[in-house]
């Protein structure tokens, strides 16, 4: 099988951000990294192709500024065959359904080099702007069926079955390929490289496309405008109780509570 | 849709479980009649599924101007496809100026599959909605909730936004709302995926956004076991529990208990944070609370940086302390 998927970089999100004297979110000191969802996306698409192990490849796709490709090796070594970026340096002003458009256009022509792709996995959402919508949109774009936020995958005679993640369990949803499938976090996390997988990685090349021979400006200029950024009122810190014991200490706090009346 | 080519009213899709409406569904309503009111609208209701009169009473009499009801056969199981094309028909006929949903997961799907069918676009987890003369922008959120967002949708119409959960109160008061029934049929060759299967792992409702009492356990609590003593505690103070990730991962209690940024935005009287380190994705989902009290080992723990109380201490040690005290008061 042909698989995809799809990987947006990130400022690592276990770092806080704050605003920046632009006016902008400071986001350049944060180390980044492939969106959260994206690392279990291929690892499950990973895991797929290892269960298949008919030969079945995947190609991950960023699109992403020249750095991104950092991110495509780190993907390269944990499960990746192909990689390709998508440098979007020339552009600022582009949401979701443009990026969903650039990688519709971006699939379609790799399609012609590699034969069609079979099944296209993206993550639920991107930890920097949570929007949860590409996936979608792209499916919607391309024609094909989405099964959204899922857990598992399994592939039986040319269809697909996923366990869709729900409130209360999970819905089984069956569709035909070729189909987008986004990802939310299963039960494993995703595997780290060996040190001979990222040795290997480093050599692999990352193929460049540009993102205006792919899409034409207008199609991709925003729907949805920004018009400011800013932190919310933040809550301050009160009281920090160590007392001699543990004990003291939560007989300190319990009395707190009996005054502010919470109890 | 161009702009020109709408009315001014709003249309709210009210999911509904069980023949019942969602909270998040109901809670739409309000930022639906903060926009209608704007340049004088109606809100509309819609309500799809089977066997749902009932709901759609209930809808009509908590705020909706009109309540649609498409009760069918074919929507009784609900399929993202199905669902979102009935939702299409709606809102072509009644050429609205938004769309307003839950967010719910269903809901938080449904909107951008609205948007990709509309052609038009979809802003997610809306905390709040700021006018401004002419202009409307939905505040949301980024970075794991660490910056605020003012958005607007302003060349195409309708604009669609999911309504973060507990965002807004639903509207208070009765109201008598028009029932209309409309026979509408899902379009040929649009479910391209099918749900072949429901399966409830958790049977037990756990209601997070209503608590007024929340003691939630990470991983410092190390053990099955140890978490019993949240459990506990919530249980003395007739809270519920909430958990991080971690927790719910290892195992110690189910997902619906999850609080944070993919589990539940809480916004209870008291907060309760017990072995609990305080990551972004976490606080995220407890800022709202009106009084927290956390229990850490570590003195630089970032929780403390939101609690209005510390403990730097074992959790084990201080969890059944703070249980026979309360314990005590309660029965005292
Ligand atoms: C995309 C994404 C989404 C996420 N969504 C969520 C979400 O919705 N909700 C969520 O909670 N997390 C979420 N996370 C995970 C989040 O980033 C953190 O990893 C998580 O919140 C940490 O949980 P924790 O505080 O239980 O564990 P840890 O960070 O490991 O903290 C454990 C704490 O316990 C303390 N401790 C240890 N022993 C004791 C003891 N005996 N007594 C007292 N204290 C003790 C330690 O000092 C430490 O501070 C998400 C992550 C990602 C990437
Ligand atoms: N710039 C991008 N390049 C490649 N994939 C992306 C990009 N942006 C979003 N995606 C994919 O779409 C998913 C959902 O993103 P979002 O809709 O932005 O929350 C991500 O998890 C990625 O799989």
């Amino acid at each position: 099988m042909n698989i995809l998927v799809c990987i947006k970089q990130v400022p690592d999100d276990s770092v806080e951000v704050s605003m920046g004297k632009d006016g902008k979110p400071e986001i350049d000191g944060i180390t980044p990294v492939v969106n959260a969802f994206d690392t279990y996306a291929l690892e499950m698409a990973t895991r797929l192709k290892e269960s298949l192990n008919d030969g079945s490849e995947i190609t991950a796709l960023c699109v992403g500024p020249e750095s991104a490709k950092n991110s495509l090796k780190n993907c390269l070594a944990v499960g990746a065959d192909h990689a390709y970026l998508v440098n979007d340096e020339s552009i600022d002003d582009i949401d979701s359904i443009g990026i969903a458009e650039v990688l519709k256009n971006a699939v379609e022509k790799l399609a012609e080099e590699k034969g069609k792709f079979d099944l296209i996995f993206t993550g639920k959402e991107a930890t920097d702007a949570a929007l949860g919508q590409t996936g979608i949109y792209l499916a919607a774009k391309l024609g094909t069926a989405v099964i959204t936020n899922i857990i598992d995958v399994k592939v039986e005679d040319g269809s697909i079955e996923a366990k869709h993640e729900t409130e209360e369990g999970y819905r089984v949803i069956e569709a035909a390929m070729p189909a987008v499938l986004t990802v939310t976090k299963p039960e494993y996390d995703p595997r780290y490289p060996t040190i001979k997988n990222k040795m290997a990685a480093r050599r692999k090349q990352i193929d460049e496309m540009n993102i205006s021979e792919l899409s034409a400006l207008d199609e991709i200029t925003a729907k949805i405008k920004k018009a400011a950024e800013y932190e919310p009122p933040k809550r301050s810190a009160g009281i920090k109780i160590k007392e001699e014991s543990d004990e003291e200490s939560a007989l300190k706090a319990i009395q707190m509570m009996v005054e502010a009346k919470v109890l | 849709m161009r702009k020109e080519d709408t009315t001014n009213n709003i249309l709210v899709y009210v999911e509904t479980v069980d023949g019942a409406p969602v909270k998040a569904g109901l809670e739409a309503l309000t930022p639906a009649h903060i926009l209608s009111e704007k340049n004088g609208g109606e809100v509309i209701a819609a309500v799809l599924g089977k066997d749902i009169s009932e709901a759609a009473k209930r809808i009509a009499a908590s705020g909706a101007d009109r309540v649609i009801t498409v009760d069918s056969e074919e929507l009784a199981v609900y399929n993202l496809d199905a669902y979102a094309d009935i939702l299409r028909q709606i809102i072509e006929k009644e050429k609205v100026d938004a769309v307003l949903l839950g967010g719910t997961v269903d809901g938080k799907d449904l909107a951008p599959k609205l948007a990709a069918v509309l052609e038009t676009a979809a802003v997610s987890d809306v905390a709040d909605i700021k006018i401004e003369g002419e202009k409307t922008f939905f505040v949301t959120t980024e970075y794991s909730g660490a910056i605020y967002c003012d958005v607007s949708i302003d060349d195409v119409r309708p604009q669609i936004a999911t309504i973060r959960s507990g965002a807004f109160k639903k509207p208070e008061g009765a109201s008598d709302g028009k029932l209309e029934n409309e026979s509408l049929k899902v379009s040929d060759d649009v479910v391209k995926a099918k749900v072949k299967d429901t399966v409830k792992e958790i049977t037990e409702a756990v209601n997070l956004e209503d608590a007024e009492i929340i003691v939630s356990g990470g991983r410092g609590m190390g053990s099955k076991e140890n978490f019993g003593l949240v459990e506990q505690l919530a249980k003395i103070l007739g809270g519920e529990v909430g958990a991080t990730r971690p927790a719910i991962e290892e195992g110690w209690i189910a997902k619906n208990h999850q609080v944070g940024q993919s589990g539940k935005i809480v916004s209870p009287k008291l907060y309760i944070a017990a072995g609990i380190s305080g990551a972004t994705q976490h606080l995220s989902g407890i800022t709202g609370s009106d009084y927290i009290v956390a229990i850490n080992k570590d003195e630089d723990a970032p929780i403390f940086s939101v609690a209005n109380v510390g403990i730097v201490g074992d959790a084990m040690k201080v969890l059944p302390v703070m249980i026979d005290e309360i314990k005590k008061i309660r029965e005292g």
